[in-house]
């Protein structure tokens, strides 16, 4: 007998080792998992060293909260444009309507909920903290429907708008609402100048992103800040100029496709997930005995408010003559009720955006980082409902 | 062991208040005021309390009173602002005396308009009292702008005393929400920067004096309504601590000393003490 001592396995072996790490990086990076992977580590570092921890999340959190966090929600805004632009694959109106009132009743939902509690409970100290129960985690509703749905379904289109359109009107209500917005001369002639350029950019057809985010970018972020508007949001703006070219796959699709410009979005890609992963570390790290009040009404409103108010609209939508997309089963509505009550990152981004350090931001953020259950809550929804893939075959029924 | 190690410390403090139990509060002291949290239940240890203080008032006739917030428990409709605070401490408020509130988690943030909690509408502010100013925070939402507020006030203020008053202690052996420490590394510099010299908190349902932390002596006194009976795990840091019963502090300053006893429900003195005036640092 032939004594192998390592060479032959080995070639298959290395082989393996090579792919395995590349391939856990881009499942990381393409599920946009660095962000949970950060709150992960900020959640065991407040609770081990919390003194070491705040220190240093209170030190990074402007950075990271102000500048860093507009190029995710840049390239969040630039998934979602280039889904409805003419080609793209959320484009058609009619994918519109009934996830319009689905988004309507899932922010009454959540908010109604949310005051309901607050008052109940004689703690109206927590009432700014509405947005955070009402934001949706788009990306983690996205990737749940995917478990359950593994292959293309209508579901998938009508959670996304329904959750986009849910952020786009908490973000409106809270820029609007906010003490701090006034929206003066100085900071609304840098965000004209912002988009001027990024105009002529468009026109001098330059694909690259960079000139557009360096020139402006900056300027966008000067005058949302000097309006009190969360600068955070200064690329949203700009998107519509960036160049870009119509997304036919789903939108968190990140095959590279032959479209120069996904190439550069990529690139940008890079960026936004290393301030991601430094926004789950900033803001996640809460002591675990900051439960509260606060903490559970975010996850009832969230779990319970939320997926109430879309049915109970989309109800309303169909009794006033809107139709259910074909095929689609009212038990697949509740599962994709369920998948938005995730609000995980997009409630963190609210939590550090409307609350200040203090007592109501940790007992909020914890309720943020809780309403992942949703997800476990939506898969064994759709598996009770046989929806997806726990649909039974049809010789069993 | 912890539970023996915990015995231990309570044993060692009962002696040191023992000993502190023979000096009664200068009654002639310049600044005299007694300090009450966590205290608008509106339920009869509450009034106990009240009446406790009362009786505390005559041997020592503080002028005024601080209450560290939670000092309205659910609802706070007009007739509760009568069963838990003008109702107990009616005959306090009849004999004049001032209630200077800070807000805590329970409060409406509109209380600060109610005129017997002295806030002049104010979610922060700051009053004197001889050589001794107040600075009166709110922890729900340290926003900047409070931030720069604190830092302005505590910067300008030539006061031989400061004290700041807080409803979330960021010193605290209580088992339920122990120390704010996200508040701690926010404020802690601030307070030792302008020489602070006592802070005094709530929130924690139990009474407890730390040790000088960077100089500054912290006492939590949240069971003047409320009460987490063996709610408190002493540690190294805890210099005093009662969780057996309802507690209030009654404190006397005079030239660089500050003199304070803390009493039960019953009247019984849990802790005394003299704090040195911490001066610039």
């Amino acid at each position: 007998m032939t004594q192998h001592i390592l060479p032959a396995p080995r070639v298959a072996t290395s082989r393996i080792d090579r792919r395995f790490p590349v391939r856990a990086i881009r499942f990381v990076l393409n599920r946009f998992l660095l962000l949970p992977i950060g709150a992960a580590i900020a959640l065991v570092w407040a609770n081990t060293e919390a003194e070491g921890y705040f220190r240093f999340a209170q030190a990074l959190a402007f950075p990271v909260n102000e500048i860093g966090m507009a190029f995710f929600l840049a390239l969040m805004t630039q998934e979602v444009f280039e889904a409805v632009m003419p080609g793209g694959a959320l484009h058609s109106w009619r994918y519109w309507s009934l996830p319009i009132a689905g988004a309507l009743g899932g922010l009454a939902g959540a908010a109604a909920t949310f005051f309901l509690i607050v008052n109940l409970r004689h703690e109206t100290v927590l009432s700014q903290a509405w947005p955070v129960a009402a934001a949706i985690d788009v990306a983690a509703g996205y990737f749940v429907l995917r478990l359950i749905y593994p292959h293309r379904n209508r579901a998938m289109p009508f959670l996304l708008v329904l959750a986009m359109v849910t952020d786009a009107l908490v973000v409106a209500l809270v820029v609007v609402a906010s003490p701090d917005f006034s929206p003066h001369a100085g900071g609304a002639a840098f965000l004209l100048a912002a988009l001027a350029i990024a105009a002529a950019l468009r026109h001098g057809k330059v694909q690259s992103f960079w000139p557009y985010l360096i020139g402006a970018g900056t300027l966008s972020w000067l005058g949302l800040y000097w309006m009190g508007i969360h600068p955070a949001l200064a690329l949203v703006p700009l998107v519509p100029m960036l160049p870009h070219d119509p997304r036919p796959r789903e939108v968190f699709d990140d095959r590279l496709d032959d479209q120069p410009v996904h190439y550069g979005e990529h690139e940008w890609n890079g960026i936004a997930q290393v301030a991601l992963f430094l926004f789950g570390l900033v803001n996640a790290g809460v002591i675990l005995k900051a439960y509260d009040t606060g903490t559970w009404t975010v996850i009832v409103a969230a779990l319970v408010g939320r997926p109430l108010g879309i049915m109970a609209f989309i109800g309303l939508a169909v009794v006033a003559g809107l139709h259910l997309p074909r095929r689609m089963r009212w038990g697949e509505l509740i599962v994709i009720a369920l998948a938005s009550s995730s609000g995980f990152t997009f409630a963190l981004f609210m939590a550090a955006a409307v609350l200040p350090i203090g007592a109501v931001a940790g007992q909020i953020t914890l309720g943020a980082l809780s309403t992942v259950a949703g997800a476990a809550v939506t898969i064994v929804a759709a598996w009770l409902l046989g929806a997806g893939r726990f649909a039974m075959p049809k010789g069993a029924r | 062991m912890r539970r023996f190690a915990a015995l231990a410390i309570a044993l060692a403090m009962s002696v040191s208040v023992a000993g502190a139990r023979q000096a009664p509060l200068p009654a002639d002291a310049p600044v005299r005021f007694a300090v009450i949290g966590d205290n608008g239940t509106g339920q009869p240890p509450q009034y106990d309390v009240a009446r406790q203080m009362l009786s505390a008032h005559a041997a020592f006739p503080f002028e005024f009173v601080v209450m560290l917030g939670d000092n309205m428990y659910g609802s706070q409709r007009p007739r509760d602002f009568f069963n838990k605070f003008e109702g107990p401490y009616g005959a306090l408020l009849r004999m004049n005396i001032l209630f200077y509130a800070a807000l805590g988690n329970h409060d409406e943030p509109s209380n600060r308009n109610y005129p017997g909690f002295n806030m002049g509408g104010q979610r922060y502010y700051s009053f004197a009292r001889g050589d001794v100013r107040f600075f009166v925070f709110d922890t729900n939402l340290m926003d900047p702008k409070q931030v720069d507020w604190i830092d302005g006030a505590l910067k300008q203020s030539l006061d031989q005393w400061k004290i700041a008053v807080f409803h979330h202690p960021i010193y605290s052996d209580g088992d339920r929400h122990g120390p704010d420490i996200a508040l701690r590394v926010l404020l802690e510099p601030i307070l030792v920067r302008y020489g602070v010299d006592v802070v005094f908190s709530g929130h924690e349902h139990v009474y407890e004096r730390i040790k000088p932390q960077k100089g500054i002596t912290y006492f939590v006194a949240g069971s003047s309504g409320q009460l987490r009976k063996g709610g408190l795990t002493p540690s190294g840091i805890t210099a005093a601590g009662f969780d057996q019963d309802q507690a209030f502090v009654v404190v006397a300053i005079d030239g660089d000393q500050m003199s304070f006893q803390a009493m039960s429900r019953t009247g019984t003195i849990v802790d005394a003490g003299v704090i040195a005036r911490r001066g610039e640092s």
